[in-house]
């Protein structure tokens, strides 16, 4: 359960923070709602790129 | 678990603001600003306390250990050091005593060896001179003993003589006689 | 059914004052926060000085050890500086959530505010530090090498998600699984309580969740360690960004 959660944490994070940033390019530039899709897709990238290192699949950089 | 979860959330999202005591409490923002307040007053005060009494104290104590045991380990290094060096002097001191002491021997031996020769020397010396000594006299003592010889001889004789004759020869007459004898017998 | 949420409410004690419109209140849980405090105080400056420790002080030294050890491993020597916030981060959540697994008291841990502020705090910390440290060259954080020149662009916008990704998975994390844990507890107790009331079969019946909230009260022991600890190693991790940006 512990790891489920922090692998799930860190897709929920990545996809929230992209979808977040997404919202506020779209408020400030009015481009609504291209920037909300193209930030949240990347918001998943990151996500899933967050629960890789997280997993200890991919190299993480932050670790050597 | 999870059902009352999801159920939570929605009703806290869809009324915080306005119900406040309902809902899933951990995401009930009017408690927001105590909480973050109590967070910051009481986190504050740990990190002051921590850093500037917990953590030296607790430090300091480790760091103290560490030197201590440090302290005793290049005490003890030292300690064997001087223990192997004394060890090491005490062999050496052995080993010089003992070529000191062979020397000694060697010498004490010769010494004795010189000095039992000139004994043996001496005393064959005066050995000889006594054998000498001796044979000297015997030959004074025969010598003296045969001239007494020599003189009872001719009185003796002319005392036959002139018991035999009635008178008395020349004295002259019968050392010779006597000497004559005498060169004969001896 | 009792309901498991309830552990988690707020109570309010007495208004501190108000910031705004905003009332703030002295609750429950600023009241475990400050025992979490008094708790971690009175052990480090109670522990002895003794050359040779005795056990409490052993306790004291061996968290100190263990969290410095931790931060040297993840952020080098020169992670040290921040070794009384890290120790603190770690000390603060440790004992909140051993001290939460306490029938009938309050988690500090299980709420997103708290959790997502101390995260917010480490998520600060690095980048202010590794701005005032690295200058513009902290931002080679969002540059990997090695990346071909046409994709790079895309790859430094995830790489910023990401790293702007860290304190909510970092606080959702902590959490989540303090959260889930006590909920779970509370939902076996319950059955314990609900079975135990229907007579001699519910009694034996209930020897089962009994058993089973007995095992889950050590793993959740387990847990408060383990999130406290992967707390802390992110937070060194992180901090270990703001000090080498470059690799």
């Amino acid at each position: 359960m512990a790891r489920g959660l922090r692998l799930s944490s860190e897709l929920i994070a990545g996809v929230l923070v992209g979808a977040v940033l997404g919202w506020g390019f779209d408020r400030l530039l009015s481009t609504s709602p291209f920037g909300f899709i193209v930030f949240f897709l990347l918001g998943f990238a990151a996500g899933v790129l967050n629960v890789v290192r997280s997993a200890g699949i991919a190299p993480d950089r932050s670790r050597q | 678990m999870a059902e009352s979860h999801g159920e939570a959330k929605g009703t806290a999202s869809a009324h915080t603001e306005a119900e406040g005591g309902h809902g899933f409490p951990p995401f009930q923002k009017e408690t927001f600003p105590s909480q973050i307040v109590s967070l910051v007053i009481t986190f504050v005060a740990l990190y002051v306390i921590v850093s500037r009494l917990a953590l030296p104290k607790v430090g300091g104590v480790i760091d103290a250990r560490q030197k201590a045991i440090d302290g005793d380990l290049a005490e003890a290094q030292r300690l064997n050091d001087e223990s192997e060096a004394a060890m090491k002097a005490y062999e050496s001191e052995l080993a010089a005593a003992r070529a000191r002491a062979q020397a000694i021997g060697a010498e004490t031996r010769e010494k004795l060896a010189a000095s039992s020769d000139a004994e043996r020397k001496a005393l064959e010396d005066s050995l000889a001179a006594k054998l000498a000594a001796a044979e000297k006299s015997i030959a004074t003592t025969r010598a003296t003993a045969m001239s007494n010889v020599r003189g009872i001889a001719a009185d003796a004789a002319s005392a036959i003589v002139q018991q035999l004759t009635g008178k008395a020869p020349a004295g002259k007459t019968v050392e010779a006689a006597v000497d004559a004898s005498l060169k004969g017998t001896a | 059914m009792i309901d498991p949420i309830h552990q988690f409410h707020l109570n309010k004690i007495f208004t501190i004052g108000h910031i705004g419109n905003q009332e703030i209140a002295f609750t429950n849980s600023t009241a475990y926060m400050l025992l979490a405090v008094v708790l971690i105080a009175g052990m480090m400056l109670a522990a002895g000085r003794a050359l040779v420790p005795g056990r409490f002080q052993s306790v004291v030294e061996l968290s100190y050890e263990f969290v410095a050890n931790t931060l040297r491993t993840s952020a080098g020597s020169h992670g040290m500086t921040f070794f009384p916030l890290v120790f603190s981060l770690f000390m603060f959540i440790f004992v909140s959530n051993i001290v939460g697994i306490i029938p009938y008291t309050f988690t500090v841990s299980s709420h997103i505010i708290v959790t997502f502020s101390l995260a917010l705090l480490v998520f600060l910390t690095v980048i202010i530090y590794g701005f005032y440290k690295n200058g513009l060259k902290f931002f080679k954080l969002f540059v990997p090498s090695g990346i071909p020149a046409v994709i790079l662009p895309l790859v430094v916008v995830i790489e910023i998600i990401s790293f702007f990704s860290r304190p909510i998975s970092h606080s959702v994390r902590l959490f989540a699984n303090m959260l889930a844990g006590h909920v779970t507890l509370k939902v076996f107790a319950s059955f314990v309580t609900m079975l135990g009331a229907l007579g001699f079969v519910g009694k034996v019946g209930a020897l089962l969740p009994l058993g089973l909230t007995v095992a889950l009260t050590g793993l959740e022991l387990m847990v408060a360690f383990l999130q406290a600890y992967v707390f802390t190693i992110l937070t060194c991790i992180y901090l270990n960004d703001a000090i080498h940006p470059g690799h």
